[in-house]
Parts: C-alpha cells; structure tokens; sequence
C-alpha cells in the first residue's frame, strides 16, 4: 500500500468512459469541443454540479483522450495584469501544425470574490474574447452572483450529483486495485456520508485503509465519531493546504469550530509536511507566527476585534505561502508536541521550583541558581549518583526534583538515600 | 562517611567578615561600621562571583550575631513581581523598629540593576522615606545601569575579579578539607574558566571531584557537561538546511533542561556569534535582529514553539544560501 500518492489523484478518470453518470454532460461536453470555433457556437463552456461530481476529472479525461494539451489557470492570479497577459498570449496563439490543441481551463470560478479580485471576472471576459481555443470553466453554484456577467457568453452544461451506488462503484474499483479487504456494507455507509461527493469518500477511504489495513462497517462509524473530534483538525488542514482561493482558505479554519490552541498546534506541526520547499516553509511560519502575535495580543488585552487579522494570517497567510499550487494529500497524523507540551511545561515548572527552593540557601537569585548552579547539580546527579544522594538530603530534594536532575540515574539516586535512611535507623536501634 | 552533604558554595561561604579573605579594602571598611554600629546605604557593584552578597551577609552577621538573618529583609529584583510587591514588603518589614544594639534593620536588595530606571525612582523614595529604621544595601552587577540620585544617596563599594592566587588558594584549601584529590594544573585551569567568578570555580571544582578527582580532563568534562552544545547543534542543524531535526533538537532541549522559549532565544543569540558559526557576519547582523524580534514576540505573550520554529525555518533557508562549513 502505497501512502506517497493520494487516490483521489492516483485514481482519477483516465478515460471518458471512467467518469461515472454523467451522460448528458458528457455528450454535450464533446458535442461543444467539436463544433467550437464555427460560427454560432459559444466560446467557453461553463460546467457546474456539486463538490467531487467529477467536473474537473471530465475536462482532463476529454484532454487526455481527444489529445489536448491542458492549461489549469488559477483564477486568483486574474487580478495581476502581468498574469492576465501571459495567460491571453498562450490562449490566443493558434495551435500549430506540429503542436497539439489546447484547453484552457479555469476552476472553480464561482470562488472569485468581485470585491478582492476586482476586474477578476472582467479579465475573464476579455480571456474568452481573444482566446483562440476552448475555454473552460467549472464552479459549484453557477448562479453565484459573481458570474452574472460571465453567463450570456458561456454554454452551461450541469452535471449531476453521484448517487450512492456510483460511489460505492467507484469506491470497490479502487478497494481491488489496492487489494483491501473492503465490506461492502462498509462502502455502502462511506457513500451515504460523502453525499454524492465522489472526492470525499475516496479520501475517507484512504484514511480509513491506511489507518487500519482493511475497512469494515465498524471501523467507518467509529471513524466518522472519530473523525468528528480528532479528524477535523486534519481536514482543516487538508482543506487549507488546497485552498485555490483566498476565501476558501479562511474557510478552511473559521467553518469549524476547533479552538485556537489546537489549530495553532497542528499548523504548527504540519507546515513541514505540506511544504517541502524552505522558502515556503518560512514563509508559512511567518505567517502563522503573526497569528501567534495577534493570538496573544488578543489573550492579553481581551482585543477580539483582532481576531480576523489572525485568521487572516493562519489561514490565506498560510496557504499562500506556497510557490506554485498543486494538490496535496497527507495521511492523518496526529501532533506529537500535545504530550511534548505538557512534558515541557512540567519540566520547566520542576526547574523553577527547584530554583525557588535553592535560592534562599545559595543567597543568590532564581536566575543565578538556573544558570550557575543547577547544570553543575545536574553533572553530579548523572555521574555520581552516590554522592548526589548525600546533596539530596542536605538540600530535602524532593522526588520529583531527584529525577529532573538525575534522568535516567534517578532510581540510583534514590536506591542510595534509601540505603542511608536504612543504616541510620540502625544506628539509632543499635 | 557523613550521609549528608551540601553545595561547596555553601558549606565554605564565610560567615564573618574576618572569614573573607580577599577584597581587603572593603572588608576594613565594613569592619569600621561594625564597630561604630552605624552605616550609611551602600551599594555593591562587581561582577557576579566576587562575594558581595556574601560580604553582606558577613556584615549583617557581624551587626547583629548568630541570628542575624531576622534583621534583614532580603529582596532579589529579578524575582519580585515589580515595585508594588517591594514597597509592600519593605513597608512592613520598616513598620517594626528593633530593640537592641544596632538602630536600623538591613533591608538587601540583589540584582538592583535589573529593576527598570522607574523603578528606581519609587526605590530612592523608599530609602529616604525608612532611612530612620532601615538601612539599604543594594547590589548590582553593572553601577552604570543604577540612576544618579540613588548612586548619590549611597556608599559605592566596587569589587574586583578575584585574582588568581585568591581563586586557587580557595581551592587548594576546599580541597585539601574534603580530602580530595586535586592536581595544581586542574585548579588553574577552572580559575581559567571561571574568569574570577568563586562561585563558578567552586561549583566546577565539586562537580569535577563528583566525576573522581580534579584533573584537567574532568574540568573541561564538567563545563561541557553543565554548558550543553545543543543550542549551537540546534543552530547547525538548521543552518544545514535540516529544518525537521533542528525541530526535534528544540523539543529535546526544552524537555531535558526545562528552558523557558527565552532561555533559548538568548543562547542562540549568544551562539550565533560564535565563530563556529560560519555565515557572513553581515548575516548575523541579520539574524540578532530576527532573535531580538522573537524575543519580543515571547515577552508579550506568544508561543515558545511557533515563534522558535520560525526562526529555526528562516535559519534553514539562511543557511541553504550561504552553505555554511
């Protein structure tokens, strides 16, 4: 079981005849491709449906199979110029003889805010109007406000929601290519959930497979409980990380109801895994330290009214720390630093205490005793665990003080004090 | 074998004036007081390690005998929560005039340098305000950073860096009281180390001891020990480019030795100038700003973790342009 490629890239629609229940679409699809440039015909091709129905899968199936070569746009650079341009330029050049045709495809449109990205929907327009090949769009809600302008010059092609059964297909497809145990009872509650969002349900396929080795009924219901505390954190994040557009990236941590110590906990354990590139991996804890400042800031002085700078930082600041987009799966792992957390903080409260204890002995200071003291203390607990007992009684050390200064020589410490406790009752019997 | 043993630091501290056997001059002064019982506000300034809270507790011992320590108010301003809590604590320790030879109660204040130039202020306030009950010996590493009207209003006493022959003396008499084993070359090279700090030259001469006997060996193993490199591990790692290891080396750290994000953020500004470091000074310019940035951010409330993970991030990719050796 390979966990380096996600399956929802993995197995995505090579052919046409892979994108599931989409009949209409499909041929209304080609029927456009291979009629455009005559007269009549519209320019661009708007296909909308629900989340995960298969309306990107079904332009790179079309591509792959007819021999297109396919240009993804990001819709969010349409609001520099330069990007605009360079975009216009490879949608205007005419295919050559030796060169294949092209597609140009812009996702997910409807998450182009008029306000942020002004002239963005213009730009598009423009993009349609000296574009010399096929343009084509997808968005969820095709009567979102924003696309008003663009409907009059585009051909809407809806795309249906999956049913349960398609999903369940899709999903026993990929259970025996992966060779997993997969009950079909299990697919069938994985289907239900997703809702007709075929991308979804593969995912939860694949954390669920790679969580347990096999998927059965009990282990999707205890996973969706699960999923429903521990799970959301790492949707969050998968979400996030894929965010194509700014909104979605503030909606990625502000749709859910995670506190901000955790968020903040698992961003700050994952920037690594989803950035591999150190230039983006600062700049994600840049941004996600200016979060951390207006977090405190807000703790402190109780000013909520920061708190949407903070989202700002954590969330698009975060995800637009990336060079170039790009899909990124990672399996759930679950932050080491929630246990490391709380070891550091005890840790350091032992030190402290132990200073506090110290000080008014040593006549010196907290600070003295932690930095001109205790690493001495701490040598002779490790190499002389014999002599530091005697030290541990003359300073009534506590326990817990014993085995911060002495780590793993501890029990010896201790094994000794107890000897000398022993020869002194002796003593006093004897 | 007694089952019972105590920081050298302690168990040779002098206790009288006459136990103290270097800084002379100021010894005859404070001697002079005993025996006028009488003092002005004094303040002393020196290094760390050159006895001068010892020379206090000496001469409050003197003043008052064996139990001298209830005519004392002992305060250190790097432990109390700010003036407030000072003035509360003077202002009743003041209010209970003492019956007895001595007039005045002895109110010592450490590490009066670290309190703020406001601060200061309100303390000049309280002195003149107890000076019939109460006498104030204040203390402080650096006389420059105490404000003019305080350093007017009291006796400045300046201890030096003890002197070799004072250090290794000490020593050679520690060592020949614990029956130890202690080879000349070794007790020179802790003075060395301690550059004229007692304190410091004490506590390397028991820990070495603890490992056996004080050989030079074992003095350098003792401060490598008690001085941990992995801050500047930490450092090199990520200047490596090796983010994710210089990660883990941070959670280590601050488990194994329980250092606040401020420790580390001071030890790494330390260890960037070292010259093992090897990226343009130019950058380290850089990077002190950065670590100051940091430092900030954690004084006013942000996470130890994030805020150091991003500076270990930028590190990586510092380092990945300069390819340090």
């Amino acid at each position: 079981m390979s966990i380096a490629l996600p399956w929802i890239i993995k197995y995505r629609p090579k052919t046409i005849d892979d994108v599931v229940n989409q009949e209409e679409a499909k041929q209304a699809f080609l029927n456009w491709l291979d009629n455009w440039g005559k007269p009549g015909q519209k320019k661009a091709a708007l296909l909308h449906g629900p989340a995960g129905c298969g309306k990107t899968s079904l332009v790179e199936a079309v591509a792959r199979s007819r021999g297109y070569q396919l240009f993804e746009m990001n819709a969010s650079d349409f609001r520099r110029k330069s990007d605009i341009e360079g975009i216009a330029r490879i949608a205007a050049q005419t295919s050559g003889l030796a060169s294949k045709r092209k597609i140009i495809l812009l996702d997910e449109v409807d998450g182009i805010n008029t306000k942020a990205d002004e002239g963005g929907i213009e730009a598009i327009i423009e993009l349609i109007n000296v574009s010399r090949n096929p343009v084509v769009m997808t968005a969820n809600n095709p009567y979102s406000k924003n696309l008003l302008p663009l409907r009059q010059n585009v051909l809407e092609i809806p795309m249906k929601r999956l049913t349960e059964t398609n999903v369940v297909a899709a999903l026993k497809k990929i259970c025996s290519a992966e060779k997993i145990e997969c009950n079909d009872e299990a697919l069938r509650e994985i289907a239900k959930r997703s809702e007709g969002d075929l991308r979804s349900a593969i995912n939860d396929l694949q954390a669920i497979a790679e969580t347990y080795g096999r998927v059965t009924l009990e282990l999707v219901k205890s996973f969706v409980v699960y999923r429903d505390r521990q799970y959301a954190p790492y949707e969050a994040l998968q979400k996030l990380f894929n965010a194509k557009y700014l909104f979605q990236a503030r909606d990625a941590l502000t749709s859910t109801d995670l506190d901000y110590d955790e968020l903040f906990l698992w961003l700050n354990e994952h920037i690594p895994t989803y950035y591999e590139d150190p230039e983006e991996v600062v700049r994600a804890y840049e941004a996600l330290s200016r979060a951390d400042v207006y977090y405190g800031r807000i703790i402190r002085r109780g000013q909520w009214d920061l708190l949407s700078y903070m989202y700002d930082m954590m969330g698009p600041g975060v995800a637009f720390a990336r060079k170039v987009y790009k899909y990124r799966f990672k399996p759930f792992r679950a932050p080491v630093r929630k246990r490391q957390l709380s070891e550091t903080r005890r840790s350091r409260e032992v030190r402290e205490a132990l200073a506090e204890h110290l000080a008014s002995r040593l006549l010196a200071s907290k600070a003295t005793v932690k930095t001109e003291v205790i690493p001495y203390l701490q040598v002779i607990f490790k190499y002389n665990p014999r002599y530091a007992a005697r030290i541990a009684r003359g300073y009534s050390l506590s326990e817990e003080h014993i085995n911060w200064l002495a780590g793993s020589k501890a029990s010896e410490v201790t094994g000794y004090m107890k000897r000398g406790e022993k020869a002194r009752e002796r003593r006093r019997e004897g | 074998m007694s089952e019972i043993e105590l920081l050298w630091t302690e168990k040779y501290r002098p206790r009288t004036l006459d136990e103290v056997v270097n800084q002379s001059e100021i010894v005859a002064r404070l001697k002079k007081f005993v025996s006028d019982r009488n003092m002005p506000h004094m303040l002393f300034a020196g290094p760390p390690g050159t006895g001068k809270t010892t020379m206090a507790h000496c001469l409050a011992h003197d003043l008052y005998g064996d139990n001298y320590r209830q005519f004392i108010l002992e305060l250190n301003a790097s432990d109390e929560r700010g003036i407030e809590v000072i003035r509360s604590k003077v202002k009743e320790f003041a209010r209970t005039r003492v019956m007895g030879e001595v007039p005045f109660k002895i109110i010592l204040l450490d590490e009066a340098d670290n309190m703020t130039a406001d601060a200061q202020q309100a303390l000049r306030r309280l002195m003149e305000l107890y000076t019939a009950s109460t006498r104030f010996i204040l203390i402080a590493n650096y006389p420059s950073k105490i404000i003019e009207p305080i350093q007017s209003r009291t006796a400045v006493f300046r201890f030096t860096p003890l002197k070799r022959e004072d250090v290794v003396e000490r020593l050679k008499y520690i060592c020949s009281n614990e029956k130890v084993k202690c080879h000349e070359d070794a007790l020179n090279t802790i003075f060395e180390l301690s550059e004229g700090d007692m304190r410091r030259a004490i506590n390397i001469l028991q820990a070495s001891a603890a490992l056996g006997e004080a050989t030079v060996e074992n003095v350098y193993k003792v401060v490598g020990l008690a001085h941990p490199r992995e801050v500047r591990e930490m450092i090199q790692l990520a200047l490596s480019g090796n983010f994710a290891e210089a990660r883990n080396k941070l959670r280590t750290l601050m488990i194994t030795y329980g250092l606040s994000g401020v420790d580390v953020v001071k030890q790494i500004h330390k260890e960037i100038f070292s010259s093992d470091i090897k990226i343009p000074d130019e950058i380290k310019i850089v990077i002190a700003d950065l670590v100051g940035e940091i430092q900030f951010r954690l004084v006013e409330g942000a996470d130890d973790e994030i805020q150091l993970n991003t500076l270990l991030a930028r590190l990586a990719l510092i380092g990945k342009k300069f390819k340090p050796g």
